[in-house]
């Protein structure tokens, strides 16, 4: 009688997104853990507005990815697309003036189609060649850069304050989100591309071009990444390092798998990630809160994914993540 | 030690096993394998010929029966280690052969031990060893040869000689006879490897025994000595093919009769056949799978490719469909000609879709109904100004698909994977019965589902052909050509033999 009246209390709607996305669960706790354990440091406006201001820089790198770990391959391309963009944007402003952001995204898609045809042609492990692409493209960021970090100014209205407490850039990247989400969800491309993922055979025999929407994962991929690196460009300091930073690749690869898209394609998608990038934010900040040293939390990050990888390739018990 | 012929080297007795408490795979089923010979074992899939082999080498353990290895009784086997020390060793059907190990280095995979002095392998010893081996058992390949050269039925005889030396390795024993299970052996051959497989085994017949696991008829018949024949995991008969006169068409009807063979649907008035050609398939040739294949296709009507496992039938249907190409002849769509590497969704632009029983090959499991319907057929619910789908004419669409298949589940939201058999089957042909193309290509509708769903989904077929869909049917199925087809072509070695109607087809099948 009384878990009948416990289940009538929570509504069915609750208990069937917890169920599908225990990421939730997860997320809950955490925050309950920190605020309990230092309110003063953790339940301050100012940690959340640097909660925020992660949660922007891990979703706006994730977001495309997560399209293309949807149809079962991977995209490491994200960081290389912001690195070299940022790059370009530097060269062709005293050419193009403002307009000159603009090649950002507009290497988000080249980027994106080259490598989607390279890989549906060549038929080779999209990992190992997205990684070769990023490496290019930092050995490239590096040799236009001249060996020197450069900054551009000129682009701050992107991320200039206009509600207290709330970055700017994290206002920008809702209709990014709300965008990714949609075409996932509600068009014929992210049916398809779900499709793919979840059983390629399957998609070849209901007629779909698998190649063609392959090669579109991958653009779109590279168009989202684009986009979002014009907010990035300017919310992570209008300039642009030279060097590859691993925590920076690593850390949206963690916010795509927490969220609960498995790596072998077929579910999940960008509102997961969006999920599993504020929960890994939390994750980060809390143990940035504790004084622990970097290092150790670095630590705890690479257990982090390769536990979120193993739970959302077996499942967990009871839970299905589908 | 000599042993008389017939002495029985093998022997199971009353094997019984279940899954997961409910499925009965087997149930109470005895075979023999005696002294160099070739033993049959047929069924359909699904049969439980896999689940007993997969006892025998110890994959499995059976709940029930024993075994008797030389007339005493021994344990079941737990691992294919233990398996080989009771003689017994098995080739799969695909995907045992490691292409880039030397012939030598793949003979003695898992028992270099053997060959080890002070910690190092003995190569030179190995290859010596394996030289003779290939020699003795007549194998046509270089101990030296990479494992990707040689044909693919050498390919075979070398995984055959493996299993052979794998026994007499786990029982320090070169005169003994193993018992070698062969699962299928010739599935990725053609037809013309057959045939050198097959002498190749016959000539191997002294050094082993061999349990020959098929669905191919005429390949069993010609080949082993006797026959057991199981079906729904009970054995249903035992031919000894030296002694009775046995013909296809009993050994057909042993594996294929059903408890509910007394059903039988009554088609409804005839349809009229329109003379509109929708289809034309003219000298049609694939080296190795079938060769100058012609017929026309007419609107509202269906052929039947009838023919033996292995006889191309299957080939044809997927060429049509786009899943392999062709290599000369013709293919007419609607009075165009088509590429031979046209892809599917080229020839689903061209109104040609396909349906394949295979359980899992169609559908996406992870996906509720209502998704796995509209796969298909998602241009049919997008908003009319921008291109959004209205998930709203989704769930429609997959309400009405669902209620008129007749389809159990709790809602159309209900996850895939989840449903039964014949659920699965029926959400594959519910988006193509939305979808309804012009030539609808059906390979073994109704495969591993019970007798009331098939009657489902032949209705569900049967009204596609009333409202003009032409379709190609293949199957194992006899009964269902009588029932759809309205002219059935006779396939045997990739040529058609002849064409039937669907009353001659079920005298000829019923004598």
């Amino acid at each position: 009688m009384k878990i009948l009246g416990r289940k009538k209390l929570i509504p069915p709607v609750i208990i069937q997104t917890l169920r599908t996305h225990p990421v939730i669960l997860a997320l809950i706790a955490l925050v309950v853990v920190f605020s309990s354990l230092y309110p003063e440091r953790f339940l301050i406006p100012l940690n959340f507005k640097t909660i925020l201001r992660q949660f922007v820089t891990l979703t706006l790198f994730a977001l495309g990815p997560s399209i293309v770990v949807v149809t079962g391959s991977l995209d490491l391309s994200y960081v290389g697309i912001w690195m070299l963009g940022g790059i370009l944007v530097w060269l062709l402003i005293p050419i193009l003036g403002m307009f000159s952001i603009l090649v950002i995204p507009l290497l988000g898609l080249a980027t994106g189609l080259l490598i989607g045809v390279i890989q549906v042609k060549a038929k080779i492990p999209s990992f190992i060649l997205t990684l070769g692409l990023l490496t290019t493209y930092s050995g490239l960021t590096a040799t236009l850069s001249g060996g020197y970090p450069r900054s551009v100014r000129g682009y701050e209205f992107i991320t200039a304050p206009l509600i207290p407490y709330l970055p700017t850039a994290f206002l920008w990247s809702i209709p990014i989100i709300i965008a990714a989400v949609f075409i996932m969800k509600c068009t014929r491309i992210g049916t398809y591309l779900y499709a793919i993922g979840s059983n390629e055979e399957g998609a070849r025999l209901a007629g779909i071009n698998v190649d063609k929407y392959k090669i579109l994962a991958f653009t779109l991929s590279g168009l989202f990444t684009g986009i979002g690196s014009i907010i990035l460009f300017q919310h992570l300091g209008g300039a642009v390092p030279i060097k590859l930073n691993l925590m920076t690749m690593v850390w949206p690869l963690v916010a795509i798998v927490l969220g609960g898209t498995p790596l072998i394609g077929g579910s999940g998608g960008p509102q997961r990630t969006i999920l599993g990038a504020l929960t890994f934010t939390v994750f980060y900040r809390g143990l940035y809160l504790s004084l622990l040293h970097p290092e150790r939390i670095q630590l705890l990050v690479g257990l982090l994914l390769i536990a979120s990888i193993v739970i959302s390739a077996r499942g967990l018990k009871g839970v299905t993540i589908t | 030690m000599v042993m008389p012929m017939d002495a029985s080297l093998l022997e199971v007795k009353g094997v019984s096993k279940t899954f997961d408490g409910v499925v009965r795979a087997l149930d109470d089923v005895s075979i023999e394998a005696r002294q160099n010979e070739i033993v049959g074992v047929v069924g359909e899939n699904g049969a439980g010929k896999s689940t007993l082999m997969k006892i025998l080498v110890g994959v499995y353990s059976p709940d029930k029966g024993e075994l008797y290895y030389r007339g005493r009784k021994v344990p079941f086997p737990k691992n294919p280690k233990e398996a080989a020390k009771r003689g017994i060793s098995i080739v799969y059907q695909e995907k045992g052969v490691i292409p880039w190990l030397k012939v030598y280095q793949f003979l003695f995979l898992g028992h270099e031990d053997k060959y080890v002095k002070f910690s190092r392998l003995q190569i030179d010893k190995m290859k010596k060893h394996a030289s003779q081996i290939l020699e003795e058992l007549h194998v046509k390949c270089d101990a030296e040869d990479f494992m990707y050269e040689p044909a693919l039925s050498t390919q075979k005889m070398v995984e055959i000689a493996r299993a052979i030396l794998s026994v007499r390795l786990e029982r320090g024993d070169d005169d003994i006879t193993p018992v070698i299970i062969l699962d299928e052996p010739t599935a990725p051959l053609t037809i013309e490897e057959r045939r050198e497989l097959f002498s190749d085994i016959l000539n191997m017949k002294k050094n082993a025994s061999f349990i020959f696991v098929s669905h191919i008829i005429p390949e069993v018949m010609e080949f082993t000595d006797r026959v057991h024949v199981l079906r729904d995991g009970k054995l249903i008969a035992h031919y000894d093919l030296s002694e009775e006169k046995i013909t296809e068409e009993d050994m057909f009807r042993a594996i294929v009769g059903r408890k509910s063979s007394e059903y039988i649907y009554k088609p409804e008035v005839k349809r009229v056949v329109s003379e509109k050609v929708v289809l034309t398939v003219k000298n049609l040739t694939k080296n190795g799978c079938y060769y100058d294949i012609s017929f026309d296709l007419h609107k509202g009507e269906c052929i039947g490719i009838f023919g033996p496992a292995g006889s191309g039938k299957g080939e044809i249907i997927r060429t049509i469909a786009g899943i392999m190409s062709f290599e000369g002849g013709d293919l007419i769509v609607r009075g165009q000609k088509v590429k031979a590497n046209e892809l599917p969704h080229v020839r689903l632009g061209r109104g040609i879709g396909t349906f394949s029983g295979e359980t899992g090959k169609e559908l996406f499991l992870n996906w509720p109904i209502v998704k796995n319907i509209s796969i298909v057929n998602i241009g049919k619910i997008l908003r009319k100004f921008i291109p959004v789908i209205s998930f709203n004419a989704e769930k429609k669409m997959a309400e009405k698909i669902v209620k008129k298949l007749r389809i159990s589940a709790p809602s159309v939201n209900t996850d895939c994977y989840s449903l039964s058999g014949g659920s699965k089957q029926k959400v594959s042909v519910g988006k193509w019965l939305e979808r309804s193309p012009d030539i609808f290509l059906l390979e073994d509708p109704t495969i591993g589902i019970d007798v009331g769903t098939r009657e489902d989904i032949y209705k569900a077929i049967l009204e596609m052909q009333k409202s003009g869909i032409s379709m190609i049917l293949v199957s194992d199925e006899p009964k269902e050509y009588s029932i759809l087809c309205d002219k059935i072509m006779f396939i045997k070695g990739g040529r058609i033999q002849k064409v039937l109607s669907p009353e001659k087809f079920r005298k000829v099948m019923a004598t």
